[in-house]
């Protein structure tokens, strides 16, 4: 136990859950946005797997940048497809979502075969490039907390940095410019922003196209630095984490990100606790995200009830 | 001078061949209160649409200031200076007013929304007009009344000239009716023209100066509101003289439904009504007046068997009913007009075949061994779709494509089609064309005249003046007076108890209430 404790308080531990947030953050955003535009998208999942599998192939041939660029965009044209499907043809979001899911299964693991000439389990054999990491040891020179504080901020993905200002850059469109009230205004009462001009449409499918690179991202950061490299099903339900994830933050930027957080700590435990506790099965440790996620959800929603009622109890 | 907005001849016919207008002509000058009236399907709607851009006519001319015009959709309309404001509203529940207002023209400070201006551009509009509403608060916590001010306010801020009000007092209270002409007088003393469409006829009167009636897709005709009076203009309406009249009850039955000591409670607990105690006989009708939320509904409601009774007795026939579940109290002889006929009265997407059996499925008539008897369900919706003259292509059409009217009369033959004992009516006008009214007042006159104890809460006073035998007041969940409907009872009266005012004397209150 003393054991455990000492690994959760110690930096790498931190930075192990920066380094399992991340992609998990970015999914949520996307989650977010969708959600608050009216649409659950429950691709989120299929999303990160191509955008994961996209990235790692065009990091064989081209620089990390561009790798990284491949997958949101990626992730954008599924977001693309989706709204095409959703929006034009008027299929169902919900089936629309999970025939991406579907698609990315089997998908992934077709062109991963065809990429590395046969593997269909990982592209162990691709030489696939990284994210790199932001080297922050000139903050070793502060006196007192410097070492400390090299050893909590430094050597994280570059992409962590981005989804941090991406929350807050998420928040200001949100509550702070016409778009986000739009976007805002579409999800919940549509029919309002219609007789206001606002082309309703429109606007969700930028939506669902923003939903997708910001997952997008996410699938990256996955397989060009969590892990170097892909393997199959790897984002293993992190797109749906994510959708847990952006009810318990209830709705909000800020608060999709502590929820993130939340289960990016647990996902670290899972990562750490095999070491230290050997006789409990590695099986067993990692289903706790999922549990978390399952535990928090209800939890979440009782207290949404609780508080709902009291508020009626107040106001009557 | 050219009129500020003038249709000519104007034509739509919709995809499914439905001529929705023809040959609709409609002339309105600029700084006047233009009333359009007539019927549900008499093309009022599909007019309004057209002069909105939300629907394109076929035939025929719009002209604005003289100018021939055409608006592909509502943006280009809203760009001429027409404002629109829907029955059902178009709000953002959860935003505030002013972020209602400017929603979709939105103040702006590089991309950031300028919230400081918006607010202060709101307040200065309220203020202009006098539609006072405060910018801050969420709309969803406002009453109806001030959504719709709200509605009014976003019409202006896109400087809307002319302004059309689409049914707007159907969903207002007396009182807030009275707000609401005031504001459109403001409106019309700043120069702004409204265009008004409306069922009831006294409002159509009071307020506007010119009135265009409708019947059946065309223009019947304008006339100067001072040179008509209610009657002609329903005849006009209607095509033929119509008397919203009924007879009174003759001799009433015995005791039937004893309600006594009721409290009821709501969802969190809060106590919506108690000592609740009245009686109704059969072969009569008691009015439940008063304004909507203090009691009425929810009485209703928990007598149907959808509310539980927190205490007291609901008996009908000397046999208790609280412990009976909805089914059990409908085999009891229990039918029920439900307030809101799309939520609660009938299943939309359902055909009026399957609506008119959808309470009646324990019958052997309809459902033999557990199948359903379509021949029998067919030929039962045939005979009372003549029955009850409902305007529909058959049978087997979703309740959801009828009008409003012809809606409310599938609700009323199913729970009429046998007779019942108590009879159970909320609000069974509302949002119904006159010739509807009509046919629907003359069937619960008749349901009385069968032995049915009937309750009726309505809040059009004029309508519980009409048809009831004998009225009681609610206010705060309590029964504060209680009348015998005569000629000299008025809806000025009922008022002031409706809004608690004033108080009756108990004595007179429980002699009127045996």
């Amino acid at each position: 136990m003393i054991e455990l404790l000492m690994t959760v308080f110690s930096a790498t531990f931190f930075v192990t859950v920066i380094r399992t947030t991340t992609p998990l953050l970015f999914a949520t955003l996307g989650g977010l946005i969708s959600d608050l535009s009216g649409a659950l998208n429950v691709a989120l999942e299929g999303m990160m797997l191509i955008a994961a599998l996209t990235a790692v192939i065009v990091s064989v041939y081209a620089p990390w940048y561009v790798a990284v660029l491949s997958g949101i965009s990626a992730g954008a044209m599924l977001g693309a497809l989706m709204a095409f499907f959703h929006l034009r043809m008027k299929a169902d979001i919900i089936l629309v979502g999970f025939a991406v899911n579907i698609l990315a299964t089997g998908g992934t693991v077709f062109a991963l075969a065809q990429a590395t000439g046969g593997d269909k389990g990982t592209s162990i054999n691709l030489p696939s490039k990284g994210v790199p990491s932001v080297d922050l040891s000139f903050l070793e020179a502060i006196p007192v907390i410097g070492r400390t504080l090299k050893s909590l901020l430094s050597g994280h993905s570059i992409l962590s940095w981005l989804a941090v200002l991406l929350v807050f850059a998420v928040w200001y469109f949100l509550y702070r410019t016409p778009y986000g009230l739009w976007l805002r205004g579409v999800g919940e009462y549509p029919a309002a922003p219609e007789a206001a001009g606002i082309p309703v449409n429109k606007v969700r499918a930028w939506s669902l196209i923003a939903s997708g690179a910001l997952a997008g991202i996410g699938g990256a950061q996955l397989a060009m630095f969590n892990y170097i490299g892909f393997t199959r099903d790897m984002t293993a339900g992190r797109g749906f984490i994510a959708l847990g994830a952006v009810l318990l933050g209830a709705r909000h930027p800020v608060g999709a990100m502590l929820a993130a957080l939340l289960f990016g700590v647990f996902e670290a435990l899972a990562i750490v606790m095999p070491n230290l506790f050997n006789w409990i099965p590695g099986e067993l440790i990692q289903t706790i995200p999922f549990a978390v996620t399952a535990l928090a959800l209800v939890l979440f929603s009782y207290r949404a009830q609780r508080a709902l009622q009291r508020r009626n109890a107040a106001k009557a | 001078m050219a009129p500020l907005l003038e249709a000519i001849s104007i034509g739509k016919t919709y995809p499914g061949g439905t001529v929705a207008n023809d040959g609709v002509n409609l002339t309105i000058q600029a700084g006047e209160v233009h009333a359009v009236v007539g019927e549900n399907g008499a093309g009022k709607s599909t007019l309004m649409k057209i002069l909105f851009g939300i629907e394109q006519h076929d035939r025929g001319e719009l002209r604005l200031d003289g100018k021939p015009i055409r608006f592909a959709n509502p943006r280009e309309a809203i760009d001429n200076g027409i404002g629109m404001v829907f029955q059902h509203f178009s709000l953002v529940p959860s935003f505030s007013v002013y972020e209602n207002v400017v929603l979709g023209s939105e103040p702006r400070n590089g991309i950031k929304f300028d919230r400081q201006k918006a607010i202060a551009d709101v307040r200065a509009l309220s203020e202009k007009f006098r539609l006072a509403v405060d910018p801050l608060p969420p709309v969803g916590q406002l009453p109806v009344g001030q959504q719709q001010r709200v509605e009014i306010l976003k019409a202006l801020y896109r400087d809307a000239r002319i302004l059309i009000l689409d049914e707007p007092t159907a969903v207002l209270a007396p009182q807030e009716v009275e707000e609401l002409f005031v504001a459109v007088r403001a409106l019309v003393a700043q120069g702004r023209t409204v265009i008004f469409i409306a069922h009831k006829l006294p409002e159509v009167l009071e307020i506007s100066d010119r009135i265009t009636v409708m019947r059946a897709g065309k223009t019947v005709g304008s006339v100067n509101a001072r040179d008509v009076t209610e009657d002609s203009l329903a005849t006009m309406m209607v095509g033929r003289e119509i008397a919203l009249r009924v007879d009174r009850a003759g001799a009433r039955g015995p005791l039937a439904c004893e309600v006594k000591n009721l409290k009821i409670d709501a969802e969190n607990g809060s106590t919506i009504a108690k000592d609740l105690s009245l009686k109704v006989h059969a072969g009569e009708i008691l009015g439940l007046v008063g304004v909507e939320g203090n009691g009425q509904a929810e009485l209703l409601e928990t007598i149907a068997g959808l509310r539980p009774a927190a205490d007291g007795v609901i008996a009908l026939d000397g046999a208790d009913l609280n412990d009976l579940s909805v089914l059990q109290r409908r085999q009891l002889g229990v039918a029920s007009i439900p307030e809101d006929r799309i939520a609660r009265g009938l299943a939309t997407g359902a055909s009026i075949a399957e609506n008119l059996v959808a309470t009646r499925l324990s019958d052997k008539r309809f459902v033999r061994n557990g199948l359903l008897d379509l021949k029998a369900i067919k030929a039962n919706a045939l005979a009372l779709i003549e029955q009850f003259s409902v305007r529909a292509g058959g049978p087997n059409v979703a309740v959801g494509t009828l009008s409003g009217g012809n809606m409310q009369k599938i609700v009323v033959a199913r729970e009429l089609s046998e007779q019942p004992k108590l009879l159970l009516v909320n609000q069974p006008t509302r949002g119904v064309d006159l010739g509807a009214t009509q046919f629907i007042w003359k069937s619960l006159t008749k349901a009385r005249d069968g032995g049915a104890a009937v309750l009726l809460s309505s809040a059009d006073l004029s309508e519980l003046l009409a048809l009831s035998d004998r009225l009681v007041v609610f206010y705060r969940g309590k029964i504060v007076a209680a009348f015998v409907n005569s000629d000299d009872l008025t809806a000025e009266t009922l008022g002031t108890y409706m809004l608690g005012l004033n108080t009756q004397d108990p004595e007179t209150m429980r002699a009127a209430l045996q």
